[in-house]
């Protein structure tokens, strides 16, 4: 479960939250949509204690995140909009890395090329440096890595970004039978299509603000797109 | 999950081709420079005892003659090269091995009283001591640099700690595979020094060069630390490189010269000349007033001695300058030594000061381990005028004025013993510098407190 309280945070003079709170239960899928710059991204990283919230709190599963930075770590799996990886090692031996060292112990080598199968990577791929991947493949690993990790929570920024449509749309049902097993889902996307589909609810912020929030079964997709746009505008 | 950071860490720095072409200079020089000096000690120290067998045996056949010629030729002394000389040749390159012992004067190596004593200023040989105080340093940082900042840089550190590790565990980890790759690097070399030296080698040596490894662990342990802090610190790995590099200058190369000068200028010495002629003047003064006091003349070797006395002038006129010569000689050496500490104390601005002075001392290739040896030269150099004297007071003075008609023979010479050198053990070693190893302890110390802080300071994202 994942709950931010009242959140304000300032760089500097600049507000990126503004007393925004949310909650996402396990087995949801909220998805966040806003323009550049809403705080979207901001929100995500006060989750992994990347930024500390000027005031107000977030709490993962239940424990708040500033006084366990470490530990509610372990509850979460993140794939950012960029994922990183080593360059100078192989796609299945960044897994390795990052999978052991969230989960404490290596994990046997056909679980791992089975992960980044369901990630959606090429075989080929596996074992080839990851400096030679597209984004998408980079992505992949990252995805994979997430489902390694196995936590009952997942905070994803924009994950499908760079991946092609077939690869995203996968991607959509890895998300949905994650959630099937109760996983706790926070995602950020300009996607409203997606939002729709996948979504169990969706958020809309705008300049730091949490303007609305609904149920994605009760809105028909071209209301979402004109409830959006409305939002944008004013 | 230390060995597993560790393993990956090592794994970049292969893969990245730094290990191979930095580590592997650092291999062939190491290895290089511990064959060289070994075939040099085994082929000096062979030659010195050679020296000393065939001085002695020209002592020994010198043939009938009077004693004080034969004391006025004297004999030679040659320190032995300490095995770790190997390692750490010290400043034993610089202030010579052989002393002349001859009747009137105390003799020195080629030992310069106004030069550094201490060696601190003299660079650039290229000793395995050498290679590991000064190379080793900048293979750390070329290794290490880029360990948080690059990752921060690059993005990954964010993938990491979102994984849930702390920031200490990541400082532990890169600290292991940096250990692991210096391991690599200098384990081989070390291995090579110990087998050199394990050929006969007393537990005496053993335990000095076990006391070396300690030393030179802390040392490239704080710099390990140093290193993995700044990276930590650091924005961008350019940053990062840059301070490491101009650390390096500053507290590698430059420092050392800068406190060597302030040591000296702190407890300046006197030049050669100055202490030529200081001693001269004194030991001109005593004798003087020995002979007034023992034979009743204004001037040493007045004429109005009468011959039947000379074997007893020339006792008198000995004795009247050990005191002085103790006094000056002590001076000048208690200088150097103070020198020496204040240098040690000053290794806590620039760490390998202290383990330069610690790893000189336990290869026995400090000033204080000169000095042990010229003070048992110079007790050789007494034994061998009061046999002399002694003989020439019991059968030449008798003789009248015919002193310097007796001739003493074979049984006479041998009754100076031959030169045999004990070293000092590592006791005394640490007794004369533990200060430099309590310094490198600190810095250890200090260094893991600085990474410690500023990886936790620095690692939130
Ligand atoms: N580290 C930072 N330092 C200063 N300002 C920041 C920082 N991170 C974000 N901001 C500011 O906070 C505001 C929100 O940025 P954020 O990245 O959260 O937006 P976003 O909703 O994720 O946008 P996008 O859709 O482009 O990803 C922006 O004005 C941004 O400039
Ligand atoms: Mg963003």
């Amino acid at each position: 479960m994942l709950e931010a309280v009242n959140v304000t945070k300032e760089f500097g003079p600049n507000r990126a939250l503004n007393g925004v709170s949310l909650r996402v239960e396990a087995g949801e899928i909220y998805c966040l949509l806003g323009a550049n710059g809403a705080g979207k991204t901001t929100l995500i990283n006060l989750f992994l204690n990347f930024h500390q919230p000027t005031s107000g709190s977030v709490w993962i599963n239940g424990r708040d995140v500033a006084s366990a930075p470490i530990d509610t770590k372990r509850d979460v799996a993140y794939i950012p909009e960029q994922v990183m990886l080593y360059g100078m090692l192989t796609g299945l031996e960044n897994l390795d890395y990052f999978a052991a060292l969230a989960t404490g112990q290596r994990q046997p080598k056909d679980h791992l090329v089975a992960l980044l199968a369901e990630a959606g990577l090429p075989a080929d791929a596996v074992d080839r440096r990851v400096s030679n991947y597209s984004k998408g493949m980079r992505q992949k690993v990252g995805i994979a890595i997430a489902l390694a990790k196995n936590a009952r929570a997942l905070l994803l920024d924009e994950p499908t970004s760079g991946l092609d449509p077939s690869a995203a749309n996968e991607f959509s049902q890895l998300l949905v039978r994650a959630q099937e097993r109760g996983v706790a889902i926070l995602t950020t996307t300009h996607d409203l299509f997606h939002a729709k589909q996948t979504g169990t609810r969706v958020g809309i912020m705008k300049r730091g603000n949490l303007m609305s929030e609904l149920d994605s079964a009760d809105v028909s997709h071209n209301d979402l797109e004109a409830l959006y746009l409305q939002h944008m505008r004013d | 999950m230390l060995g597993l950071i560790a393993r990956k860490e090592f794994r970049e720095f292969v893969r990245d081709g730094r290990m191979i072409w930095a580590g592997g200079l650092m291999v062939v020089l190491l290895i290089t420079s511990v064959l060289l000096g070994w075939q040099q000690q085994a082929a000096v120290q062979a030659e010195r005892v050679a020296s000393q067998e065939l001085d002695y045996d020209a002592w020994l056949n010198q043939g009938p003659r009077h004693p004080h010629n034969a004391a006025d030729q004297g004999m030679h002394v040659f320190k032995p090269s300490p095995p770790l000389s190997i390692i750490d040749p010290g400043i034993d390159p610089f202030v010579g091995s052989t002393i002349w012992l001859q009747a009137h004067r105390q003799g020195e190596t080629k030992f310069r009283p106004a030069q550094d004593a201490t060696g601190l200023k003299r660079f650039g040989n290229l000793s395995p001591a050498w290679i590991v105080q000064v190379l080793a340093p900048l293979l750390i940082i070329i290794l290490g640099f880029s360990a948080f900042a690059t990752e921060r840089e690059q993005g990954t550190l964010r993938q990491l700690l979102s994984m849930g590790v702390a920031g200490r565990q990541l400082m532990w980890g890169k600290a292991l595979a940096l250990v692991l790759a210096l391991g690599v690097l200098i384990v081989p070399g070390a291995l090579l020094a110990l087998g050199a030296l394990a050929g006969g080698a007393s537990g005496d040596v053993l335990l000095r060069f076990a006391l070396l490894c300690l030393g030179y662990a802390l040392y490239l342990g704080a710099v390990i630390f140093i290193v993995l802090g700044v990276s930590a610190m650091c924005r961008h790995s350019r940053t990062a490189l840059f301070v490491l590099l101009a650390l390096w200058i500053g507290a590698v190369l430059i420092a050392p010269r800068t406190i060597a000068d302030v040591a000296t200028r702190t407890f300046p010495s006197p030049s050669r000349v100055g202490f030529d002629e200081a001693l001269s003047a004194d030991l001109d003064g005593a004798s003087e007033k020995e002979w007034m006091r023992n034979f009743n003349v204004s001037s040493a070797w007045d004429p109005k001695l009468p011959l039947s006395q000379w074997g007893k002038a020339l006792q008198v006129d000995d004795h009247s300058g050990y005191g002085v010569l103790d006094d000056h000689f002590g001076r000048l050496w208690d200088t150097f030594e103070r020198q020496q500490k204040l240098q040690e104390a000053a290794g806590v601005v620039a760490p390998v000061v202290a383990l330069r002075a610690f790893s000189m001392a336990v290869s026995g290739t400090d000033f204080s381990h000169h000095r042990h040896f010229s003070n048992q030269a110079e007790k050789q150099r007494r034994l061998l005028q009061e046999v002399v004297s002694h003989d020439l007071i019991e059968h030449a003075d008798p003789l009248g004025d015919r002193h310097f008609s007796y001739k003493a023979g074979p049984e006479l010479w041998a009754k100076v013993p031959r030169f045999t050198y004990d070293p000092p053990g590592v006791g005394f070693a640490l007794r004369k510098h533990w200060l430099s190893l309590a310094v490198l302890i600190a810095i250890f110390l200090a260094s893991l407190l600085f990474a410690r802080t500023a990886v936790t300071r620095r690692l939130s994202a």
